[in-house]
C-alpha cells in the first residue's frame, strides 16, 4: 500500500510539472503582448514600451524565461503580478480558503443530495421519487451555472431576503454558491448512483442474497449500495475538480473572493506568473484528490485492497 | 423526442415557481417602502453610518499615477486631492491651490498652495510635495499609465517657497490646468510614495476626505472619513469631514448580482445599472435613480482610413447614410442613453450642437453613392468591384459592454441592405489587432475628458516613431487647427477651432458618432447627498444615509 502511495506520489510530482510546462508554454504562445496590455496603448511611448518589456525579462528568449520562471519556482519564489506588483504566493495563500470552503461545501451538498436521491429513485423505480430526483439530476447537468447562481439570487436575496447575494463574509455568504456548485454536482452524482443502483440490483448475487432471506433493506444498503459506490467514486473525485474550475463562475456571479476570479483575471490580463502560480496550486488539489480516489477503491472493494497486497 | 418534451414540461415547471414566488416577494416589498416613505420626512441632518457602493468592475490599483481605468477614479476621488478643481461649466477653481498665474509665454504656471494641510500619514502638503508628484508622473520608474498622457507637456517644476511652486510646459496648452483637477493627477503623499514604491496602490495615502483603511482583493475597498478635512472643493457643499463614517466599495462585476444585492439591501448604492433595469428600479419606492452624462468622446466608430476602400470619403459616407444610429441606440438602451451627433460629447467646452440632426439615414442615397463609385451588386446581393467584394471588418474589444456587440450585429444587419458585407470580430487582444497589425475597418472606442484637446490624440497626425491615431487621418488643414486649438486663450476663437473640426470629421464621415454614455447609479432612498463631477464621477463628500 505504502509502496503504491509513494510510486503514485512520484508521477503526481511529474504530473505538476507537466502542467506548468504546458501553461506557461500556452501563455507564451497566446497573442498578445502582456506590456501592451498593461499599459495603456494610447498614452504609452513606444521607449517606455521597451523599458517595461526588459525590466520584466521578456526580451530574453523563451527558453531563458522558462528557466529563470522554473528555478525561481522550486525556491518558492512565484514571482510578481505583471500588472499590480503583488506577490503571488501571498495572493494564492491568501485566497485559496475561500475557494475551497466553496468546493467543500459545494462538494458536501452535491454527494448529499446525490447519493440520497440517486439510491432511492433506484429502489423505487418509476415512482414520484424517481420522478423528483430524474428532474433534480436534468435540472443540475443542464442549467448554465451562472443562470442558476442568478435564479438562486432573484429567489433568496431579493425576494425572500434570507441569504446576501453576494461577497464572503461568514458562512451565509457562502450558502447560495455552494448550492449553486452542489446543485449542478448533485445532477451528475444521482445520474450515476441511479444508473449503477439499477445495474447491480439486477445481479445474480442480489437474487443469492435475496433467497438467503437477507431483508430487503440490508441488501440495498448493505451490498448493493456498496457496489454501486465503486464508479460512483471516480465520478466524484472528477467531479470535486469540477467544482474547483466551477468556482470561476460562481465567484464572479456572487462576486466572492477566491482563486476562481483570480485567475479568470489574470487570463484576461495575461498575468504570467499569476496564472503559473494558480495552475501548479489547482494541480496538486486536483492529483491529491485522484490520489484519494484511488485509495478509498481498497477501503470500498476488498478486491482492490487484495489485488495491491500481491 | 420524448427526452425534450419533458425537458420542456420541468422548464415550465421551475419558471411558475420562480414566478410564484417573485409575486410574493413583490407585495411584501411595496408594504415596506410605504413605511419608509413616511419616515422619511425628517431629513437633513443624519451623522455616521457606512455607504455600501457596488462597483462594477475592480480597480486596477490605488495609486492615481499607475491607474488605467475609469472605475478607479470612483475610489481614488474619496482619498486623494487635486490642485484644482473643473467646474461643470468648465471653469477652474481653486482646491488644494489657492490661486494661480500664467506667464506671458503661457508655458509656466505659478501655484500657491493652501497652508495646513496634512496627507494622512502626517507628512505636511507643500510645494516639495506637489513637485515630487508631477515628477512622480513623468518618472519611467513610476510606470505612470494615463496620467502621463494627462501631464503633457509638463517638463518640470520650481519650488519658489513653501507654498509656491512654478510648473513649466514644454509648450503652451490650454488643457492643462482641466488635466491638473483629473483624478489619475490627484496629490499623493510624498513619504508614502517612497515608502511603498510599487505598492503604493495598496497602501494610498493622499489629502482627500476619506483615509484608506483596507482593500480586500476582488471583495472591497474601504475608505474612513479623514476627521481632519476641511479644504473640500467647490464641487460640493461640504467642505469639511464627510457625514458617514465609512464608505465600503463592494466589487460586483455581475449586473444581476449587483442590481439584486441594491434591491435586496445589502448594498445602499451600486453603479452602472444595465438599461433593462432602469425602468424597474424607477418604479421602485424605495430605490432612486441617479444619472450623469460622462463628459469627453462619446462612443464612436472610427473608420481606418488607412485602408482602401475606406480612404475613399464616398464610401465612407456611403455607410454613414446606412447606418441608422438613431435606431440602434433606441433598441438598445431603450431611451436611456442618448445620441451622440459629433467627435465630441454634449457639455464640452466647444461641442457643436449644431450637428444634432445633421445626419439622417438614407438607405436609396447609400445606394446611389456606392454605384457610383463603381461598387456593384452581385447576384449574392454584396457589392463589388474588380473583383474584390465590399467588405467591411469591424472588431470590437469587449464582451459586450454597454451591449457593443450588438452595435455590431445590428450595424451588420443594416449594411447589408446596401449591399457591404461586415465580418464582426470580438476580441480582447486590441493591443494586437487594432494598435499593432491594424487590422480593422472599424472600430469603437470613447473616453472621459474635460477638455476639446482630447481630440488631438485621435485625429492629429501622428509624429514619426508615435502610435498612430484609431482612424489614421492626417489633414494638415485639422493638424493645424488641433494645434491651434491646444494654444489658443480666446474662449471664444476656441469654441470657434473645434466647432470646424467636429464638422469637418462629421462632413468627411471619419467616425460614426453612436452613444453618449450616461454614468448611472441606483441607491436606496436613505440615501442623499451622491454627486457627480464635471466627468460625470460620483462625489461622496455630502453623503448622509438616513436611519
Amino acid at each position: 500500500m505504502v509502496q503504491t502511495i509513494l510510486s503514485r506520489l512520484a508521477t503526481s510530482l511529474l504530473v505538476i510539472f507537466g502542467a506548468s510546462v504546458l501553461v506557461y508554454c500556452i501563455m507564451y504562445l497566446l497573442p498578445g503582448d502582456p506590456v501592451l496590455l498593461m499599459l495603456d496603448p494610447s498614452s504609452a511611448t513606444p521607449e517606455m514600451i521597451e523599458n517595461m518589456r526588459v525590466q520584466l525579462g521578456l526580451d530574453q528568449p523563451f527558453y531563458i524565461q522558462f528557466a529563470n520562471y522554473f528555478g525561481d519556482m522550486l525556491r518558492g519564489d512565484f514571482g510578481k503580478s505583471m500588472i499590480n506588483s503583488d506577490p503571488v504566493l501571498p495572493k494564492i495563500l491568501e485566497h485559496f480558503p475561500a475557494t475551497l470552503a466553496l468546493t467543500a461545501l459545494s462538494s458536501i451538498i452535491a454527494i448529499t443530495i446525490g447519493i440520497t436521491l440517486g439510491v432511492l429513485s433506484a429502489i423505487h423505480r418509476n415512482g414520484v421519487i424517481d420522478f423528483v430526483a430524474r428532474l433534480v439530476g436534468l435540472f443540475g447537468i443542464s442549467m448554465p451555472t451562472f443562470w442558476t447562481g442568478i435564479l438562486l439570487i432573484l429567489l433568496f436575496s431579493v425576494q425572500l431576503g434570507w441569504f446576501p447575494a453576494m461577497g464572503s463574509d461568514g458562512f451565509s455568504s457562502l450558502v447560495l454558491p455552494a448550492a449553486t456548485l452542489g446543485l449542478v454536482g448533485a445532477g451528475f452524482i444521482v445520474r450515476m448512483v441511479r444508473n449503477s443502483m439499477l445495474e447491480v440490483i439486477n445481479e445474480p448475487f442480489i437474487v443469492a442474497l435475496r433467497a438467503k432471506g437477507l431483508s430487503e433493506r440490508a441488501i440495498m444498503y448493505g451490498h448493493a449500495l456498496r457496489n454501486a459506490l465503486i464508479p460512483t467514486v471516480t465520478v466524484i473525485g472528477m467531479l470535486i475538480g469540477d467544482l474547483l474550475a466551477g468556482t470561476v463562475v460562481v465567484e464572479t456571479v456572487f462576486s466572492r473572493q477566491g482563486i476562481g476570479r483570480i485567475i479568470a483575471d489574470a487570463l484576461m490580463a495575461k498575468d504570467l506568473p499569476v496564472v503559473q502560480g494558480v495552475v501548479f496550486f489547482t494541480s496538486i488539489i486536483y492529483v491529491v484528490l485522484n490520489l484519494l480516489v484511488d485509495i478509498s477503491y481498497s477501503y470500498i472493494d476488498p478486491r482492490v485492497r487484495r489485488a495491491v497486497r500481491t | 423526442m420524448n427526452r425534450s418534451i419533458s425537458w420542456m414540461k420541468y422548464m415550465a415547471l421551475a419558471a411558475v415557481l420562480v414566478m410564484v414566488l417573485s409575486g410574493c416577494g413583490a407585495a411584501g416589498g411595496s408594504t415596506n417602502s410605504t413605511a419608509q416613505a413616511s419616515g422619511g420626512g425628517q431629513a437633513g441632518q443624519a451623522e455616521g453610518g457606512n455607504l455600501t457602493f457596488a462597483l462594477a468592475t475592480s480597480p486596477d490599483t490605488l495609486d492615481p499615477h499607475r491607474s488605467g481605468l475609469a472605475v478607479t477614479v470612483r475610489a481614488i476621488r474619496t482619498i486623494y486631492d487635486n490642485l484644482i478643481v473643473q467646474l461643470p461649466d468648465g471653469s477652474i477653481k481653486p482646491w488644494l491651490a489657492t490661486e494661480w498665474s500664467v506667464s506671458e509665454d503661457g508655458k509656466s504656471y505659478t501655484f500657491k498652495l493652501r497652508e495646513g494641510v496634512k496627507f494622512h500619514d502626517g507628512t505636511p502638503f507643500n510645494a516639495e510635495a506637489v513637485k515630487y508628484n508631477l515628477d512622480r508622473v513623468i518618472d519611467p520608474a513610476t510606470k505612470a499609465a494615463n496620467s502621463l498622457a494627462l501631464i503633457r507637456p509638463y517638463s518640470s517644476s520650481e519650488v519658489i517657497d513653501e507654498y509656491t511652486i512654478k510648473v513649466n510646459l514644454e509648450s503652451p496648452s490650454q488643457a492643462f490646468l482641466g488635466n491638473l483637477s483629473q483624478a489619475l493627477l490627484g496629490i499623493v503623499s510624498p513619504t508614502a510614495a517612497q515608502k511603498y514604491g510599487d505598492q503604493l496602490g495598496k497602501n494610498p495615502v493622499g489629502t482627500g476626505p476619506y483615509t484608506f483603511v483596507k482593500w480586500d482583493e476582488n471583495a472591497d475597498i474601504v475608505v474612513a472619513k479623514n476627521k481632519d478635512y476641511n479644504w473640500g472643493p467647490e464641487t460640493v457643499e461640504n467642505k469639511a469631514a464627510p457625514h458617514v463614517d465609512t464608505i465600503t466599495f463592494k466589487i460586483v462585476p455581475e449586473e444581476a448580482t449587483r442590481i439584486g444585492s441594491v434591491q435586496s439591501s445589502q448594498v445602499l448604492a451600486a453603479e452602472t445599472v444595465p438599461p433593462q433595469n432602469i425602468a424597474a428600479l424607477k418604479n421602485d419606492p424605495n430605490q432612486q435613480l441617479l444619472q450623469a452624462n460622462t463628459v469627453g468622446l462619446p462612443y464612436t466608430l472610427f473608420f481606418n482610413l488607412r485602408k482602401a476602400p475606406w480612404d475613399d470619403v464616398k464610401v465612407r459616407q456611403a455607410v454613414q447614410s446606412a447606418v441608422d444610429v438613431e435606431s440602434i441606440v433606441k433598441t438598445l438602451y431603450l431611451g436611456n442613453y442618448e445620441r451622440a451627433w459629433s467627435a465630441l460629447s454634449p457639455g464640452i467646452l466647444g461641442y457643436d450642437a449644431s450637428l444634432e440632426g445633421s445626419i439622417n439615414p438614407d438607405i436609396n442615397k447609400a445606394n446611389q453613392m456606392l454605384d457610383e463609385q463603381g461598387w456593384v451588386k452581385g447576384t449574392d446581393g454584396i457589392r463589388a468591384k474588380d473583383g474584390q467584394k465590399l467588405t467591411l471588418r469591424y472588431v470590437d474589444g469587449s464582451p459586450n459592454r454597454e451591449k457593443r456587440n450588438d452595435i455590431a450585429a445590428i450595424i451588420q444587419q443594416q449594411l447589408k441592405k446596401v449591399g457591404i458585407a461586415v465580418e464582426v470580430e470580438i476580441t480582447k487582444d486590441i493591443a494586437t489587432v487594432i494598435y499593432q497589425n491594424w487590422d480593422y475597418d472599424l472600430y469603437g472606442n470613447s473616453q472621459v475628458n474635460s477638455d476639446p484637446n482630447a481630440l488631438y490624440a485621435f485625429y492629429h497626425t501622428s509624429a514619426e516613431g508615435e502610435r498612430p491615431t484609431l482612424s489614421g487621418l492626417s489633414d494638415p488643414k485639422i493638424d493645424e487647427l488641433l494645434e491651434q486649438g491646444a494654444v489658443e486663450t480666446d474662449p471664444d476663437k476656441r469654441v470657434e477651432i473645434y466647432n470646424q473640426i467636429q464638422q469637418y470629421l462629421i462632413e468627411q464621415a471619419v467616425i460614426l458618432p453612436i452613444y453618449v454614455f450616461p454614468y448611472t447609479v441606483a441607491a436606496s432612498k436613505k440615501v442623499e447627498g451622491i454627486k457627480f463631477d464635471s466627468l460625470g464621477y460620483p462625489l461622496f463628500n455630502d453623503v448622509r444615509i438616513q436611519p
